[in-house]
């Protein structure tokens, strides 16, 4: 009992210090002085990125004697929970990464320290990557590398029926329409409609002219919101999507051929090589996202790295943060892990031009948007997958999975 | 006769259905990766290779993350054994006032999902210091609601006949717990401990939170770092999996006489 009630009582500390935060006006960022850079350095990443990085940071280390990196790779499984935990418990380490759609929940802490303006230029990164670290107009941190989504298809079954990549919506229809009647893709394009299928939808509300939020306000049930459900559902009622495949058939389906299209990011490419086995990295390309009536506009996703109010060694962190967002360290890092560069100057790199498909992604990343910067953004993305899959099954029609949208979303509201 | 062939047939198939995932993890691992994500699956390995543990070994320092697992997952259980049977002794057999209220507050915690508490009870163990230990990771299991229920209802059946006489001869309560009821507790004890190794050695969430730097990993923990956002690596995974699953079967093999003994004793009420 007794620890329920300290809990409580720690909780409701927690809370009321979370909401007094949110009452600041904007906060202000403190230079760094990369002169004192000195001491340990802790960093927390998730996946491939936490294994690669501490070897990577020896050259770091190697050039500012005096700093050490210490890299502690957690899993994507546990990170937010852990990452919530420990500002709660006040014990962070100096820098964290963070995935790009937490950043409104966790800058509204109040246990991030803005970006200095005086070490890290805000003009070198893409400014749809940017954007990802700004909340309220306050920049916490950094983008560390970008993912965009586009549209891959496979070159010899476009070949084999004589259709070209689309350019718009209703090209992507034919196109696709073609390569299940002629190029033998009977499955036509793979739209995905369970975990993560947010991501397929957002996209095309741009495209079609639409906002996800406005002036504070979910706005998911607009008719920019149901002609892209439309468009995508589309797809589905016409017998050009697969939905009765279990979840783990694609990218099979892709290799095999039955399926011929698809949209994801930039990691499908060495994922497809390795699962395609010898040349079939010569048998798919990328092409930019198809347009809507308003533009071809894209997804941006990514992780950010930021540093902790109470980090031990804030010089230290800062100045390893400015060396990663180096054009040459971020095309070296995308050699290692194939993560895409938020900094422009880094795509003119060789690392990058070598791949006529990764250029693509760097086209496409100069019109590429975030999804709203709240912290209640998980949890509306979640209600939006549910209402999707019932869509995709043909349990409700897209003007009903709008209004679902809206409902839900405005049940859970902004967080602010 | 016919009848017995007819329930060994059913026996068999339930032992087979039971069985088959299982037989096919350890296949699995033995799988190129390639091979994993295949479509149609093959049972048997067509190419049979070791390249999941070799990666698996060189990826992350087992032995040390194995050895992590097992000081959490003894230090666990040892609490659980002497804690639990020492508190379901006071519910059993000791009277005191407010005991049948005290009681049900226990039983109510175990209706609590541990992810509830997970953030205050962090927050305590972070202001008394504990993060990044190994005590931080055990303390908050050494003594959990499911055993003390376990321990009562056992120690319950103990006639009270046996306490007294020890009592008469002049026992304290310390002397009889040691010497008269912990050792007629022996299958509730391997029950209680198989439960709560079980427990620890699986548990994700509470270490992976409160350990911060990677020499203090268990197995879970570790493996989950190859769950990746943007594609799994299921050879490592399935390999990691089946390192995690021998000693448990292991201990199972050793135990299962008591195991079953205490089951079916505690669960006849």
């Amino acid at each position: 009992m007794q620890r329920y009630a300290a809990g409580l009582i720690v909780l409701g500390l927690v809370l009321t210090a979370c909401g007094r935060s949110t009452d600041q006006p904007a906060e202000q960022a403190k230079n760094v002085d990369t002169g004192k850079a000195r001491g340990e350095v802790t960093v927390w990443a998730m996946g491939t990125e936490g294994e690669a990085l501490d070897a990577f940071a020896q050259e770091f280390e190697a050039a500012h004697p005096g700093v050490t990196v210490k890299v502690t790779a957690l899993g994507w499984d546990v990170a937010h929970d852990k990452i919530t935990a420990a500002i709660a418990g006040d014990a962070t380490p100096d820098i964290s990464m963070l995935g790009s759609t937490w950043m409104g929940e966790m800058a509204k802490t109040g246990a991030l320290e803005p970006t200095p303006g005086n070490l890290i230029d805000k003009s070198a990164f893409f400014p749809s990557a940017w954007k990802t670290v700004e909340v309220d107009g306050t920049a916490y941190g950094i983008p560390w590398y970008v993912e965009t989504r586009a549209f891959y298809y496979r070159t010899d079954l476009a070949r084999k029926a004589g259709v070209e990549p689309p350019a718009t919506w209703a090209e992507t229809k034919s196109f696709v329409a073609a390569l299940k009647a002629e190029g033998g893709a009977e499955l036509g394009v793979e739209q995905n409609f369970r975990q993560g299928s947010w991501q397929e939808v957002v996209p095309l509300v741009w495209q079609a002219g639409g906002e996800i939020m406005a002036a504070g306000k979910w706005t998911l049930d607009t008719p920019q919101m149901v002609q892209a459900l439309e468009h995508y559902n589309s797809f589905f009622a016409g017998g050009l999507a697969p939905n009765d495949l279990p979840l783990t058939a694609f990218p099979q389906t892709f290799v095999k051929g039955r399926v011929g299209a698809f949209y994801s990011g930039p990691w499908m490419i060495t994922g497809l090589e390795k699962d395609g086995g010898a040349g079939f990295g010569e048998k798919f390309a990328v092409a930019a996202y198809p347009e809507g009536g308003a533009g071809g506009t894209s997804l941006i996703g990514g992780s950010e790295l930021v540093v902790f109010k109470s980090a031990r060694n804030r010089e230290a962190a800062w100045t390893f943060l400015r060396w990663l967002t180096d054009a040459k360290v971020q095309a070296k890092w995308y050699a290692k892990v194939n993560a895409l560069p938020s900094v422009e100057a880094a795509w003119q790199e060789p690392e990058l031009t070598g791949d006529e498909r990764v250029k693509v992604f760097g086209e496409q990343l100069k019109d590429a948007r975030g999804v709203p910067a709240v912290p209640t953004w998980e949890q509306v993305a979640k209600a939006m997958e549910t209402e999707i899959e019932k869509m995709a099954l043909g349990r409700q029609s897209p003007a009903e999975t709008a209004k679902a949208f809206q409902r839900k979303a405005e049940s859970i509201g902004t967080g602010t | 006769m016919r009848r017995r062939w007819s329930t060994y047939a059913l026996l068999t198939a339930g032992l087979v259905l039971v069985v088959l995932p299982f037989v096919w993890t350890v296949l699995t691992s033995f799988k190129p990766e390639t091979e994993i994500r295949r479509d149609p699956p093959a049972f048997l390995p067509l190419e049979w290779t070791l390249a999941n543990y070799d990666l698996l070994l060189a990826k992350m320092n087992i032995g040390q993350v194995f050895l992590n697992s097992l000081i959490v997952a003894v230090a666990v259980v040892a609490g659980n054994l002497l804690f639990c049977s020492m508190v379901g002794y006071a519910f059993a057999k000791l009277s005191f006032r407010w005991k049948n209220a005290v009681f049900a507050l226990v039983l109510v915690q175990m209706t609590v999902p541990a992810i509830v508490v997970m953030i205050p009870q962090f927050v305590l163990v972070a202001k008394i210091g504990l993060v990044n230990t190994f005590l931080g990771i055990i303390l908050p299991g050494l003594v959990t609601p499911l055993g003390v229920f376990l321990m009562r209802q056992f120690i319950m059946d103990i006639p009270d006949e046996l306490i007294h006489a020890a009592r008469v001869d002049g026992a304290r309560e310390f002397r009889i717990f040691f010497t008269i009821v912990l050792p007629l507790c022996k299958p509730a004890l391997a029950t209680l401990g198989l439960i709560t190794f079980l427990g620890s050695w699986n548990n994700f969430l509470w270490p992976a939170v409160v350990a911060q730097s990677e020499d203090l990993y268990t197995l879970p923990v570790a493996l989950a770092i190859f769950s990746g956002y943007q594609g799994t690596q299921y050879g490592l995974l399935i390999a990691g999996a089946v390192v995690v699953v021998l000693p448990i079967l292991t201990l199972f093999v050793f135990l299962q006489r008591y195991f079953i003994q205490g089951i079916a004793s505690t669960g006849i009420k």
